[in-house]
């Protein structure tokens, strides 16, 4: 008992940084889990007002790869002190999304549009 | 009294008779744990891959030694291809097409579930560029240049009226860029990384999903190995064996090469080919507050027309960022895609920013004009 309550332990423990920092699309974690939070920060590749998306480009060096995010009337946007709409946001635009993964994807629950230049 | 003399005059003797650093080898003054990690990082980037241990499914080479090559680290003879599409003002790197590189080979596994041999070539690309493998000796140093440093050559309004501007790029989430021709990629950790998923499809623990096929995602069964495909140390071992190549030591130059270099700064090549740069602090030592020859502002130029290719970041199709010209004596190609074997040729192609300096090179004597190429061929 002591020894599935210390590998249940260290198996939280290992996993916790993977789930903060999870840069891909990591499939592992069922519904039945608490939805893990991801960080995003790309530049806006495609936004559909309409359908409440928000497709961003993310990456390491030279590869890059596209995130699609949904967003819900929970979802707030944030743009220097200001409430933008999603229809502000245009391509080229650098945003930091934080969202949870959710049976219906990637779902963004705040989405600041960010000055650039910072290293 | 004449103990501290004898001393000194054994250090200067020492220092006198250090010799030169060859192109491939490490940094001078690395502790003994960091030339350990440099060698064993040298194991890593020499390894071959298989699509066993991680190659593809689509690949440029097989391992980094294959494009950085004679010694490690210096140049191949390799050509890879990039798409992105340019719709002023914005760039889309195409990243939902297989983007921005574009890999030329496949494993047989992926040949034959999809009856290709390279990647596609994205429908959506408005330009398509070549991209030769560059020396990265002394990156390790460019990558410690503080962003303020960059940041104090830009000039993107021309306010000094030099027709010189300069401007940094950035990366997809807002950070100045350095890396790469078109200045695109914030440090070297990240270029090294990113260059195992894209140059190879080896992933890691920074990369960890696997690029898609054109937009399509991979076919069942091709991609053998689990991902990561290599682990955090073996990454780790990697960015320090590249971090720690050293810069080659120039040759001595003669009376024509001291000529030329005066002449390299007189007629505005030193305007974006900033001789020399100085890091910020690193724990290491032999990286930390150092002053190396660099001969690049790492900021991006409008370079002309006939040079233009593809966008990347804030770089328009004419935008490159500054060549830091190092090993340029082991080259036998130049420019961001080979297509000068000289290098007069490579800087008679300079437009854009470069062309008064090109205009001032083409009007010199024929003697100051190879006293300037003695002097390039002296780094």
């Amino acid at each position: 008992m002591r020894r599935t309550i210390r590998t249940a332990a260290l198996t939280g423990i290992l996993l916790v940084p993977l789930v903060i920092s999870a840069p891909g699309d990591w499939g592992a974690f069922t519904s039945a889990q608490p939805a893990p939070s991801y960080i995003y920060q790309g530049t806006v590749r495609a936004v559909n007002a309409r359908a409440g998306t928000l497709e961003l480009i993310t990456g390491v060096g030279m590869s890059l790869r596209v995130v699609r995010l949904n967003t819900a009337p929970t979802t707030r946007l944030v743009a220097a002190g200001a409430a933008p709409r999603l229809a502000d946001l245009k391509p080229g635009d650098v945003v930091r999304a934080e969202g949870r993964r959710t049976a219906a994807g990637l779902v963004a629950d705040r989405v600041e549009k960010l000055a650039v230049g910072a290293r | 009294m004449t103990r501290p003399w004898v001393v000194l005059a054994l250090l200067l003797l020492t220092v006198g008779c250090q010799k030169p650093v060859k192109p491939g080898d490490p940094l001078r003054g690395l502790s003994r744990a960091e030339r350990d990690r440099f060698d064993r990082g040298k194991v890593v980037f020499d390894s071959v891959f298989t699509p066993e241990t991680g190659l593809g499914p689509l690949f440029n080479s097989t391992g980094c030694g294959e494009c950085h090559e004679g010694p490690a680290g210096g140049r191949g003879d390799e050509v890879e291809v990039h798409a992105t599409a340019f719709h002023a003002p914005v760039c889309d790197p195409l990243a939902q097409e297989g983007g921005p590189v574009i890999q030329q080979h496949t494993t047989p596994a992926l040949k034959q579930a999809l009856g290709i041999d390279q990647e596609p070539f994205p429908p959506s690309a408005t330009a398509r560029a070549l991209r030769t493998s560059p020396v990265i000796f002394g990156r390790g140093l460019l990558d410690l240049v503080p962003d303020s440093a960059l940041l104090a050559y830009a000039d993107p309004d021309d306010r000094n009226h030099d027709g010189v501007k300069g401007r940094p790029n950035h990366f997809v989430d807002g950070r100045i860029g350095r890396f790469g021709r078109k200045g695109f990629v914030p440090t070297l950790r990240e270029f090294n990384a990113g260059a195992f998923a894209a140059e190879m499809s080896v992933t890691n623990p920074a990369q960890p999903t696997e690029e898609d096929v054109g937009g399509k995602p991979l076919p069942a069964g091709v991609d053998p190995a689990p991902d990561p495909e290599i682990n955090q140390e073996q990454l780790d071992l990697t960015d320090d064996f590249v971090r720690f190549l050293a810069p080659p030591t120039p040759l001595k130059l003669g009376k024509d090469g001291r000529h030329g270099r005066d002449l390299f700064s007189q007629i505005g090549c030193a305007t974006c080919h900033i001789p020399t740069l100085r890091t910020g602090y690193s724990p290491v030592q032999a990286l930390s507050n150092q002053e190396f020859a660099a001969y690049t502002d790492l900021l991006l130029h409008d370079m002309g027309a006939d040079l233009a290719d593809i966008c990347l970041g804030l770089a328009t199709p004419a935008d490159f960022r500054t060549e830091p010209l190092l090993d340029l004596r082991g080259a036998e190609h130049f420019l961001h895609d080979g297509r000068a074997t000289t290098l007069e040729q490579a800087i008679e192609l300079h437009g854009g920013e470069g062309s008064g300096a090109r205009d001032r090179f083409k009007g010199l004597a024929a003697a100051d004009r190879a006293a300037l190429v003695a002097f390039l061929k002296s780094l």
